[in-house]
């Protein structure tokens, strides 16, 4: 328990813990407005990672129906990562059109939109299967993996390195977030976005296109999944199509640890999963992936609305 | 006509294994609770008569009991599931809605996790080479059969009793079941754990019959296809989990000439029933959908 540990530990939380908080967001926007879980985020995070793959290599894999097609260009990382990211906020606007919008006009019950969104995210997945195969992709090398390490320090004598993916991943993460900070508290489109996640009537009747509000919430919430997807696939190696399922339920462990449809809590949820994952010790380590749902069990206990959540009030 | 056995044998077996499973959500969902902590319990019987069925330290049992060793598989499922059912649907049943959804789901995860790393569940490979009572997968039927038949004669007795309408008291308003006397958080645990034993004792059963038990049996996914029974199927009757089950258990068989789309085509029959079957099969049946 060296201070040097100690210190690599909490930047590995850190990093890893701030992407999860980015991707959790996608799930939390959609809930504060709607009410409702999307679970096609998970697939949306796959996709996310797999377009930038495909944008930043110039290539469509080698197995699957579009094997061997190869792209008249090829990006280099940054921008393959914003028009990947955009491209998934589209996929996102798609999720809503097949997914929500059909039910929310029928006035259906939260457990269908859960089922259909469950119904677009098994397409998705299959669909990323047929068009890609099912192997085992990951990033090229040369986008982040043989860069220098960002700093290297000395602490008691021990080496703490600080790779320079882990830089990159905190950093965006806390663009990402301070942008959307910004966007719904200091713009009049996120007021407009708030007026509707309180009430939808209302905000119809004030002249809001809540539709159309819906549709950019799931948009921005495409692009957060898109993005976080592929800083988890560079960081991890990228692997098939079903890369995004176990991370999708992870992140849902983020939100409900931080509280549901709470924009801090996400963060916070993230945050303490991260870290309590790094923190694991080396010889319970390979009960890492069970970290998030024992936290968020015992958090449920003590306070089943949530780190942060706002206490839910009881109907009478 | 023998190649049809061997096919659609197992096919119609399975509908019936995992329609019991789909069942053992609607238990909870009687008294309105949305618990997805059936598939951990399934998975768990499916180590108990795994481990019975092969661990060498229980060689001497197995030659002593002979074919009788299966109903004892089973019951040690069921009292295993009906102890760790009470101790977390105690704690869960606080939760409410989707908040106890996930909590469950976190259940199914840390099982998952955990088989993944002991050693008497055989790790990622799992327990495979389990004793068969069966030469064919058809005969399974005289398994699943009676449980099936006993389930749904189980929720016939409780739908038209005092247990079963303090359920769906709870279900139609809690706070007006409280107030009436009822005892929600105990009428919610028996209901909860019902739930749990019968997907244990499914899981037992389950074990000969797949011949191998690894992770893969009790994963979100798995979790998630149960749901779908009963939603699709409708929620509100016990027919829904068995018409759910045949449809979408035999989906991709139906579908196999369709190669690796038809787990698309399943996801796209998934959404149109949400939007065009809002109250599931049973629903539309029942004429009761408008």
């Amino acid at each position: 328990m060296s201070l040097a540990w100690f210190l690599q530990n909490l930047l590995n939380g850190l990093s890893i813990g701030s992407v999860y908080a980015v991707f959790a967001l996608g799930y939390t926007l959609v809930f504060s407005i709607l009410g409702i879980i999307n679970f096609a985020h998970g697939a949306v995070f796959t996709l996310g990672a797999y377009l930038t793959y495909v944008l930043a290599v110039g290539q469509f894999g080698l197995n699957g129906l579009l094997a061997g097609v190869a792209l008249p260009f090829k990006l280099p990382f940054v921008p393959a990562l914003l028009l990947g990211a955009a491209l998934s906020g589209l996929a996102g606007m798609a999720v809503e059109r097949l997914a929500f919008r059909p039910l929310r006009r029928r006035g259906a019950d939260a457990l269908l939109a859960l089922v259909s969104s469950l119904g677009v995210a098994l397409i998705l997945v299959n669909l990323i299967q047929y068009l890609f195969g099912a192997e085992i992709y990951s990033f090229p090398p040369d986008v982040f993996g043989s860069l220098p390490p960002a700093m290297i320090f000395k602490v008691g004598g021990k080496m703490v390195a600080v790779r320079t993916v882990q830089v990159i991943l905190f950093g965006v993460s806390l663009v990402m977030l301070l942008a959307l900070v910004w966007f719904i508290h200091y713009t009049v489109k996120g007021k407009a976005l708030r007026a509707t996640a309180e009430n939808p009537d209302t905000a119809a009747l004030l002249g809001i296109g809540v539709d159309t509000f819906i549709l950019g919430t799931f948009f921005i919430s495409g692009v957060l999944g898109g993005l976080s997807g592929t800083l988890i696939g560079v960081s991890f190696g990228l692997a098939g199509p079903y890369f995004g399922v176990a991370y999708g339920l992870k992140a849902l462990a983020v939100i409900v640890l931080g509280g549901l449809g709470s924009i801090p809590g996400a963060v916070v949820g993230g945050l303490v999963i991260g870290l309590a994952e790094a923190f694991l010790p080396p010889d319970m380590s390979s009960y890492k992936e069970a970290v998030a749902y024992v936290l968020l069990f015992a958090v449920l206990l003590v306070r089943p609305q949530g780190l942060l959540g706002a206490h839910v009030e009881q109907k009478v | 006509m023998e190649e049809f056995v061997a096919r659609y044998g197992f096919l119609f077996v399975a509908v019936v294994q995992q329609a019991l499973l789909g069942l053992s959500l609607y238990f909870p969902l009687m008294a309105g609770q949305l618990s997805l902590a059936s598939i951990g319990f399934y998975a768990l019987g499916g180590y108990v008569a795994a481990v019975m069925g092969t661990h060498p330290a229980l060689a001497p049992l197995r030659d002593a009991l002979g074919f009788m060793i299966y109903p004892v598989q089973w019951l040690a499922a069921l009292a295993l599931s009906v102890a760790l059912g009470v101790a977390l649907g105690y704690p869960a049943l606080r939760l409410r809605g989707i908040y106890l959804a996930l909590a469950t789901i976190a259940f199914v995860q840390v099982v998952g996790v955990a088989a993944l790393n002991m050693p008497v569940t055989g790790g990622a490979v799992g327990i495979f080479g389990i004793p068969q009572p069966f030469e064919s997968r058809l005969a399974y039927i005289w398994f699943f059969g009676p449980l099936l038949l006993l389930t749904l004669a189980l929720i016939h007795r409780l739908e038209r009793s005092g247990a079963g309408r303090l359920f769906f008291s709870i279900r139609e308003d809690e706070l007006a079941a409280r107030a009436m006397g009822v005892d929600v958080t105990f009428r919610k645990v028996q209901a909860f754990v019902t739930g749990c034993a019968l997907a244990g004792v499914t899981g037992a059963m389950s074990a000969p019959f797949l011949n191998t038990w690894n992770v893969r049996q009790g994963t979100f996914d798995a979790a998630v296809a149960c749901l779908a029974y009963v939603l699709i199927g409708g929620s509100r009757s016990k027919w829904g989990a068995l018409l759910g089950a045949a449809l979408l258990v035999s989906l991709p068989e139906i579908l196999r000439p369709l190669k690796d789309s038809r787990m698309i085509l399943n996801g796209v029959v998934l959404v149109l029933a949400c939007v065009y079957m809002p109250r599931g099969i049973a629903g539309l049946l029942s004429g009761r959908d408008k």
